[in-house]
């Protein structure tokens, strides 16, 4: 498609004629094709060609959206005319006119910048990638059985052209690259281990050596080898814990981005994802020690939740959702930052264009201070260091969440000793964030896709943080 | 186009280019989506799509596409690029070919209603007599949503395949709040619109709702729980992904090695019913083109049947069960279940809490994660009421509790069933199950130690 704004705006102008007060049309490509390695057997190399326009559309209040594949000019107007049809037929129902925020309009292009273009890449290469993972694998190389190596490459390339009636105008590109790998290991005597790992940014096929394919996935089935081996029941009591970067991550993903996105304060997830323990008017209420900053930012370069302007044609920015300890920020979409009579923070995204935009985060991670890892281990006299995890669970309001640790050691006298085998971190959000004395400095993300929607959309996310210490928690 | 001519259209270029076996399908769909929060109309959604998907397997290679671009050069292109890298894709593992047709399908009745298909303004007056359902009760917030599906799929095989089917649902989820921290759900989910319930669905929430306030925090510990339907259907959903063969080839089933064994208890009949007459979910053929039938995965406990695809019959050596569904991640056509119906028991709900004497009653849940898919550990947390059971009765709402348990052990520690049963569908739980509810022994409780 050379043009998609020329459907986003008949969509738009049509809408307005067929009675919207405001529209908004998206052209959406979403191209990917995937790869996998099962135990080194190649598996079914699968492509999706995804292109549509979706409309939304404000009407006396109400909101309506709307979506068709077909770029004929009579079905865009009958989608259009859906949209608008739905939206008045349910104003009777909206208690309080939907209103959007005030924000620029504006015209840009934008993109996320490949230095090798993906699509130059034949599958030869990409399956040498896996092949290259694969062979790191062998049971001689890692020390452990592993019955079962799901490696999987996937590429997604997303081009958007989006028009609204304010006159903003946008198209943007994002080519998004993802190794996952899902190892099972087998220790005979003891039982068996999983591990599930996902590497992601928004770059071109340049990422591939910086993931370090002879390496990663070998070091983590290493890594369940030892923990099968050697690692010991989980010690009770209350001790001191150093949670590693990929912990963190998940967690300031799950209890902070998550509950401060605004529609989940505001009640519109209830019946799906639920609700938040934050309220509208806990901005400033503290949550955490003064040690614990928490932005979301999805204008990292090359990050796996990049983009530079949001589905509502706002600008995006980093937002600060934990300054210090205290709720510092939502993440607002136009409706969100109207009801709350703040500006938009651009966090509306909508994964197709069969999909309505709502609020996602970007990159959530906590801010990375001063310590090394063996600063904060230092002074530690019992206690756990939880490096990665395997099983995370969080309740719908986003307050009682629990994490299983997959690579934990013993922390004695300020020293990694023994293995432990999956210690469990069942906490409160607050006596978490509570809990952190000190923050390490090295910072390191995990790519993740973020599930939120009815229906679904998965967002790709990064997940991020330094290790952080925690002084006197009782393991699970 | 037709979509028979597109399909043909498919199969000759697939041929063309040299693939020796290739199955398309196309989905109509068309959906309309009611949402509300707060007793009111958050927004409207519909949606209309015609996608093309294609199979293609030749010489142990595989590849498969799903094109929503109605630009039929870009359909014709993708093809030839995924034929021209089958060339280059190192070979898989088992060489198969699609099943042979002709086949004969036996249609499903009562899974097609005009009136589900054309509902427009009714979906409104269904939210509005939930939500005030609802609030008679005692709820003070309601939300929730009301989805229609109107489908049509027809599937083309280069063995001979070629049939179509088509099917309506209505699926409505309602969850109602007496306090922020009192909320039961509804729900409602039928092929026809006579039996779709809103009103019921709206009053079930705001029962549990109102009957959950003033919860106190729960403990730790291992309780006798009676699950209602909306939770054990997620566990279900669980128990139906594990039984596919794909799940057991790529190490993710707590059922792997299990065919013949006892996996639950002996009062737990499983099955995937995708014949079943009026039941969503079910379908004539599936997406190789092969005629579904009912598959017991579980009778009496033990492990029956895997489900299978071509893929997965030829390299397990197993009869094919007519559960192929098209996937456009990584192994483009999965063995699925597609309606998960559990056998029920012989008494009522108020029976099971007076079996299970001293215990839990949950009625719903949320963010079922596993530590190992193999083993079966894993969490789940308790949402929507939950309640004590004392002396055989329900007794005061709690709040805060996780359950932390293994899979297997869960199924072999189901005692007793209801005799009646529910469908469940929502955001949780996709595959429509119709289930009871069920009294588990000895499920393990967890909370936040800060």
């Amino acid at each position: 498609m050379s043009d998609g704004f020329e459907s986003a705006r008949l969509a738009v102008d049509y809408a307005l004629k067929v009675g919207a007060d405001y529209a908004e049309g998206r052209v959406q490509r979403n191209t990917g094709s995937t790869y996998t390695l099962k135990n080194g057997s190649a598996e079914p190399v699968t492509v999706g060609r995804r292109l549509g326009v979706g409309v939304r559309v404000l009407v006396g209040g109400a909101l309506g959206f709307a979506s068709t594949n077909s770029f004929d000019k009579d079905e865009i107007r009958t989608t259009v005319e859906s949209a608008v049809r739905t939206a008045k037929a349910s104003r009777r129902l909206v208690a309080s006119p939907t209103l959007l925020s005030k924000e620029k309009s504006c015209e840009d292009e934008w993109e996320a910048r490949m230095k090798v273009d993906v699509r130059d890449v034949g599958p030869e290469e990409k399956f040498e990638l896996l092949f290259t993972i694969e062979k790191s694998l062998a049971e001689e190389n890692v020390h452990v059985r592993l019955p079962s190596r799901i490696l999987i490459f996937d590429e997604d390339l997303t081009e958007k052209f989006y028009v609204n009636s304010e006159g903003t105008q946008l198209h943007g590109f994002v080519p998004r690259l993802s190794l996952v790998y899902i190892l099972t290991a087998v220790e005979a005597g003891v039982g068996s281990a999983q591990r599930i790992r996902h590497e992601a940014q928004s770059s071109g096929w340049e990422v591939v050596e910086e993931w370090n394919p002879k390496e990663i996935a070998a070091d983590d089935a290493k890594m369940m080898g030892r923990m099968m081996r050697g690692g010991k029941a989980p010690p009770k009591g209350e001790m001191d814990f150093v949670l590693g970067s990929e912990v963190t991550g998940i967690i300031c993903h799950e209890s902070c981005g998550h509950p401060q996105e605004a529609d989940r304060i505001l009640g519109r997830e209830a019946a799906q994802a639920g609700e938040s323990y934050v309220k509208p008017n806990m901005i400033g209420h503290r949550i955490g020690s003064e040690h614990v900053t928490v932005i979301d930012d999805p204008t990292l370069p090359n990050s796996y939740g990049f983009y530079l302007y949001d589905d509502e044609g706002v600008r995006a920015r980093p937002r600060t959702l934990i300054e210090e300890g205290a709720i510092s920020d939502f993440l607002h979409n136009r409706e969100t930052a109207a009801e709350l009579k703040v500006a938009s923070n651009g966090a509306s995204r909508a994964s197709s264009y069969d999909r309505e935009p709502i609020i996602r985060m970007g990159n959530t991670y906590m801010m990375p201070g001063d310590y090394s890892l063996d600063e904060l281990l230092e002074g530690i006299g019992n206690g756990v260091y939880m490096k990665s995890f395997m099983e995370w669970n969080i309740d719908d309001r986003r307050y009682n969440q629990r994490y299983v640790g997959l690579e934990a050691y013993m922390i004695e006298n300020g020293e990694i000793t023994t293995p432990v085998r999956n210690p469990i971190l069942e906490i409160t959000t607050p006596g978490l964030y509570g809990s952190v004395d000190a923050v390490g400095k090295e910072l390191a993300f995990s790519g993740a896709t973020c599930g939120k929607g009815d229906p679904m959309q998965g967002a790709p996310v990064w997940t991020g943080g330094p290790p952080i210490r925690l002084r006197q928690i009782r393991l699970g | 186009m037709i979509p028979h001519e597109a399909m043909e259209q498919i199969l000759n270029t697939a041929k063309k280019l040299g693939v020796r076996s290739a199955a398309a399908g196309i989905t109509r769909l068309r959906e309309r989506m009611v949402r509300f929060s707060n007793n009111s109309i958050t927004v409207t959604n519909s949606w209309r799509t015609e996608a093309p998907t294609v199979y293609l397997i030749s010489n142990k290679r595989r590849a498969a596409c799903m094109i929503e671009d109605e630009n039929p050069d870009e359909l014709k292109s993708t093809i030839e690029q995924l034929a021209k890298t089958m060339k280059v894709t190192p070979e898989g593992d088992v060489d198969f070919e699609l099943p042979p047709g002709p086949f004969k399908y036996q249609l499903i009745p009562g899974i097609y209603d005009k009136k589900v298909a054309d509902a427009d303004a009714e979906l409104i007056d269904a939210v509005e007599s939930g939500i005030d359902a609802a609030k008679k009760e005692g709820a003070m917030r309601v939300s929730g949503v009301v989805i229609t599906r109107d489908w049509e799929r027809h599937v083309l095989t280069s063995a001979g395949a070629d049939g179509s089917d088509r099917g309506t649902e209505v699926e409505m989820t309602i969850r109602a709040f007496a306090d922020d921290e009192a909320s039961g759900q509804g729900i409602s989910l039928s092929t026809t619109w006579a039996e779709f319930n809103p009103e019921e669905a709206g009053a079930t929430a705001g029962r549990i709702a109102k009957m959950a306030l003033n919860p106190i925090p729960g403990e730790a510990g291992k309780y006798s729980v009676v699950f209602a339907p909306s939770i054990f259907a997620n566990l279900l959903n669980r128990v139906g992904d594990s039984a596919s063969a794909h799940s057991v080839d790529i190490g993710l089933s707590f059922l792997g090695d299990s065919l013949g064994k006892k996996v639950a208890s002996e009062n737990f009949t499983l099955r995937d019913g995708s014949q079943t007459a009026g039941a969503p979910g079910s379908i004539a053929l599936d997406d190789e083109g092969y005629p579904t039938q009912n598959v017991t995965l579980i009778s009496g406990g033990v492990l029956q049947n895997y489900l299978h695809n071509s893929y997965t019959a030829a390299k397990y050596k197993a009869r094919l069960t007519g559960s192929a569904r098209f996937d456009a991640g990584i192994a483009g056509m999965i063995p699925d279940a597609r309606s998960l119906i559990l056998d029920p028991g012989e008494g009522s709900v108020e029976d099971l809490f007076d079996k299970a004497h001293d215990g839990l009653y949950v009625t719903n849940n949320w963010y079922t994660r596993f530590q190992n898919y193999r083993t079966g550990d894993f969490s789940t947390i308790c949402r929507d009421g939950v309640f004590r059971i004392r002396n055989g009765r329900v007794a005061e709402p709690v709040k805060g509790l996780r359950i932390s348990d293994n899979m297997i052990r869960i199924l072999q520690s189901s005692k007793a069933m209801s005799r009646d049963r529910s469908w469940v569908k929502w955001w949780e739980v996709q595959t429509p199950t119709l289930t009871p509810s069920v009294l588990v022994e000895s499920v393990g409780i967890t909370t936040p130690e800060k």
